[in-house]
Order: structure tokens, then C-alpha cells, then sequence
């Protein structure tokens, strides 16, 4: 346990002195946050689209922060493994884990910490435009991130253990589009409906915001919340087994 | 039984046709400083990773302390310390974070993590530097800082992979000092390509050419046995007979 804080630690002062991470995990969502709620404020009240309110837009925009975070998670995986710190790592009584562990933690609280600031604008912007944000509903929400933040982040882990430290970034940009277009951040793909929305389904993203946005506005059904929530379950344990595999597999390769 | 500190016992490594460590077989006394020389491609950061449970070897054994690499690899990297050849130092963290960072994942906690922290600063004079972050150091300060963290764990075997390359002359002058106060005290092995640092700091030297050990014994035992005066003659010597003996 004191190996899993020690590294754990290390790694949450490395991703926070980066000014990067402010950048992208925190000031990116907002922004959007911001330019969804004007772009919502444009569109005509008769035109019924509610994809940009802000009832719907935090929750959203709360997993669409997630994947900044894999992001961060796959360059802190991938820049240890290009220069020698994972080399001098090796030769202590560190296990792989504990490594595992050591960076997915700080990383799950960061996304954590993030949704705070998404959820205080919202309910400014809620109050200033006159949609009221339920506390119970965010609070539920918050809770309901926490599979999600883990998915994103077992991706970000996945990624900087297949590829190198160039190409992990670019291989998360990818997913970050994908991901926010097929999560049906930016449209109502159920309204879109669809080769669209089979695509959509078939992947976790879309769980992912649609668990979210239901827990937000408290529509609580199994269709709602209760199934995109194990979906994204499901979809966590996958990919946490799988990058728990890779960085074991790229852990004994490194030692042959 | 005499237990050495390092012991490789016909240890051979290969990647796919090339051998790149040929049945080496060294013992290194508790205490000694010793140098493995070579030219690149020689073999002796291989035979490091060997040594240092990084690489698992195609043939032979690699014992630490009586302790074999292969089968006790938990134990042995408990009384081991490596300091890459890559300054392996985490750059958003000081030099502080950095010490009790080591000293933390090697299981000691609160005063007794600061009091090792402290005396590394101390050893390698670096208290004005402590708050420092580690990637706004010179390159010779992250070495020191790397070979700090290697030690915090007070192992009885230190590996120092090329500790100099690319330092200028005073910060590698202020590295040896560093490592001549470490002399004695534990076993270092060190590879360099630098012929005054063996000559400097090491008690013996083995020479490496093309994965196979060439020779080995202290800098006069060598000047006898080839008849050259001077490390780098001696060098020149060995390694173009290896080269001959192909």
C-alpha cells in the first residue's frame, strides 16, 4: 500500500505541475460548457432542440472532460515508458499492480475533482438562463462518473502501454472526437436513430453520457439509467482487465 | 563458501543471431569498485540488466550477494540500487520529491524517509538544489540526483550505467568525488567509456569485446599483461586483439 501511495502521489504531481492539464481537463470543458450554452441561447424555442440545455450539456460535457483525462493517463503511461523511469522502477520491489494502481488513482480522482467546476458553472448558467439543476440529480451523477472516469482512464492506461509516447496522443485524439461524436455529446443521436445510433450503442460513450444526463434529471428507469449504467460497467471491466493484461504482458517483455 | 557481492557465472544473453553477452563469468568482492570497460556494443549495459534483474539471461546465472537474479528477483532488488543511463528522474517533481519518492516505494516512511532524504543532500551537496524541480537541474545535477535516488535505499549493490556521458569536466569531477565518497562502503559496478574515470575510480577492471570478457584485473595487472602503459593503450590493446582473435 505504502509503494501504491508513493507512486500514486508521484503521479498526481506530475499531472498537476503540467499546465497542460488545466488546460485541457479543466478550461477545454468549460469553454464548451460556454459556447454549447450560446449556441443553445441561438437556436429557436420552436425548433424543440434540447441537446444544448444546460440540464442536458453538463453531463455531457462532464464525460466529455473524462477523455482529456485518458488522455493525460496514456502520456503519463507512455513518457515513463520512453525515458529510463520505468527502467530504475523495475529494479525496485514494485509489482505490476501496484504500477497500475499507482496510475490509475490520482487520475480517478482528478476526474472526479473535475466534475466539481463543470457542475458549479452549470448551475450558474442554470441560473442565469433559467433552468434549474436538480442538487440530487447532480450529486447522483457525480456517483455515476465514477465507472466512466475509470473507463476513460483504462483507456488512456491501455494506450500508453501499446504505443509510444508519439503516437499515444494522437491515438487519444482520435477517440476524443470519436468518442464525443458517438457519445452523443454534441447531438440526440436517439433522435438521429439509425445506423448512427446502432454505432453509437454498440460502443461505451454514448452509456456513458446517457447514464449521466439520466442521473442529472433524475429519470431513474432501467432504460434510462439503469442499463447504460451496467453498460458502462461492463465496458470498465473490459477494459480495465485488458490494460491490466497489456502493461503485465509489456511489463514481462520489457524484462526478457 | 566465499559469497560474493556480484557474481555472473557463464552468463549469456542473446537477441535473436547476435550474442550480446558470451558465458561471462566475474566475481566482485563486497566493497570494490569495479569498471566494466567496452566499446559500444560490447555488452555491458546488457550484463548490467542482467545483473540488475532487467533482463532474464539465455544461459548462465547472475547472483547478488549469494542471490540469484532469476529465481529471487523480490530479494535481490531489495539490496540493489541502479542508476540508468538515462537520467531516470521524474522532472515535475524536486529534488526532494524526488529522494522521498525512492525512499517511500523502498517501504520507509515519515522521519525515517526524511532523515535518508537528508542524508543524501547532505552526501551529494545538494541542499541548495532540494526545492528545486528535477527537469530545471543541469545535466550533471540530475545525474547526481539520479545516483542519489539509486542509493536512498542503502543497497549493498550499486550500478551506475555510464554515470558521466555527456558531462562537462567539472560536473564530471564533481561526480567522482560523489562516488569516491562512496568507496569501500558499498560495491559499485560501473560501465563507462571514459578511460581516466576507470583509472580515477575503479580497484579493477574488466574489459569487454564483442559480448566475451577480454581481460580483468587491477590497471598495473593489465599494463603488465599487455606491456602498455596507460588505461587507454591497455584498451586499444585488448580490444583490437578481441577484435583480431574474430
Amino acid at each position: 500500500m505504502n509503494r501504491i501511495r508513493a507512486f500514486a502521489l508521484r503521479n498526481w504531481k506530475e499531472t498537476l505541475r503540467d499546465p497542460l492539464s488545466y488546460i485541457f481537463c479543466l478550461g477545454f470543458p468549460l469553454v464548451m460548457l460556454g459556447i454549447m450554452t450560446v449556441v443553445n441561447q441561438s437556436i429557436p424555442a420552436n425548433a424543440g432542440l434540447t441537446i444544448f440545455r444546460i440540464d442536458r450539456l453538463s453531463a455531457g460535457v462532464a464525460v466529455f472532460g473524462h477523455s482529456f483525462i485518458m488522455l493525460f493517463a496514456a502520456l503519463s503511461v507512455a513518457n515513463d515508458r520512453a525515458g529510463a523511469f520505468l527502467v530504475r522502477m523495475y529494479t525496485t520491489p514494485m509489482k505490476p499492480s501496484e504500477f497500475i494502481c499507482g496510475y490509475i488513482l490520482p487520475l480517478w480522482l482528478m476526474a472526479m475533482a473535475q466534475a466539481a467546476p463543470i457542475w458549479a458553472a452549470s448551475l450558474a448558467i442554470g441560473a442565469a438562463t433559467g433552468v434549474s439543476l436538480p442538487i440530487g440529480g447532480l450529486l447522483l451523477a457525480w456517483a455515476t462518473l465514477i465507472p466512466s472516469a475509470m473507463l476513460f482512464i483504462g483507456i488512456g492506461v491501455l494506450f500508453g502501454t501499446l504505443f509510444s509516447e508519439k503516437a499515444a496522443p494522437g491515438m487519444c485524439s482520435i477517440l476524443i472526437s470519436l468518442g464525443s461524436f458517438l457519445g452523443a455529446i454534441w447531438f440526440d443521436a436517439e433522435s438521429t436513430g439509425g445506423v448512427l445510433l446502432t454505432v453509437s450503442k454498440a460502443l461505451p460513450f454514448f452509456h456513458c453520457t446517457k447514464s449521466a444526463r439520466s442521473a442529472v434529471a433524475l429519470a431513474l428507469s432501467f432504460e434510462d439509467y439503469g442499463r447504460p449504467l451496467l453498460m458502462v460497467i461492463g465496458w470498465m471491466a473490459l477494459i480495465l482487465a485488458l490494460a491490466v493484461l497489456a502493461f503485465r504482458r509489456r511489463m514481462r517483455a520489457d524484462l526478457a | 563458501m566465499n559469497t560474493y557481492a556480484v557474481e555472473a557465472k557463464n552468463l549469456t544473453k542473446r537477441y535473436g543471431e547476435k550474442t550480446a553477452v558470451d558465458g561471462l563469468n566475474l566475481r566482485v568482492a563486497e566493497g570494490e569498485l569495479f569498471a566494466l570497460l567496452g566499446v559500444n556494443g560490447a555488452g555491458k549495459t546488457t550484463t548490467i540488466r542482467m545483473l540488475s534483474c532487467l533482463s532474464k539471461p539465455d544461459g548462465g546465472e547472475a547472483l547478488i550477494c549469494g542471490r540469484s537474479c532469476q529465481r529471487e528477483s523480490a530479494a535481490v532488488k531489495e539490496i540493489i540500487g541502479l542508476s540508468p543511463q538515462e537520467t531516470a528522474v521524474a522532472g515535475n517533481l524536486t529534488v526532494r520529491e524526488n529522494l522521498t519518492f525512492m525512499a517511500q516505494v523502498h517501504g520507509l516512511r515519515g522521519r525515517d524517509a526524511d532523515a535518508r532524504v537528508e542524508e543524501m543532500l547532505d552526501l551529494f551537496r545538494m541542499e541548495k538544489t532540494a526545492n528545486a524541480r528535477a527537469k530545471t537541474l543541469s545535466g550533471g545535477w540530475q545525474r547526481k540526483l539520479s545516483i542519489a535516488m539509486a542509493l536512498i535505499s542503502r543497497p549493498r549493490v550499486l550500478f551506475l550505467d555510464e554515470p558521466t556521458l555527456g558531462l562537462d569536466v567539472l560536473a564530471r569531477r564533481e561526480l567522482w568525488r560523489a562516488i569516491e565518497a562512496l568507496k569501500g562502503k558499498i560495491t559499485i559496478l560501473l560501465t563507462t567509456h571514459y578511460m581516466e574515470e576507470a583509472e580515477h575510480l575503479a580497484d579493477r577492471i574488466a574489459v569487454m569485446v564483442d559480448g566475451r570478457l577480454s581481460a580483468l584485473g587491477t590497471l598495473a595487472e593489465l599494463e603488465q599483461a599487455t606491456g602498455q602503459s596507460g588505461l587507454e593503450n591497455v584498451f586499444v590493446a585488448i580490444a583490437e586483439g578481441g577484435a583480431k582473435d574474430e
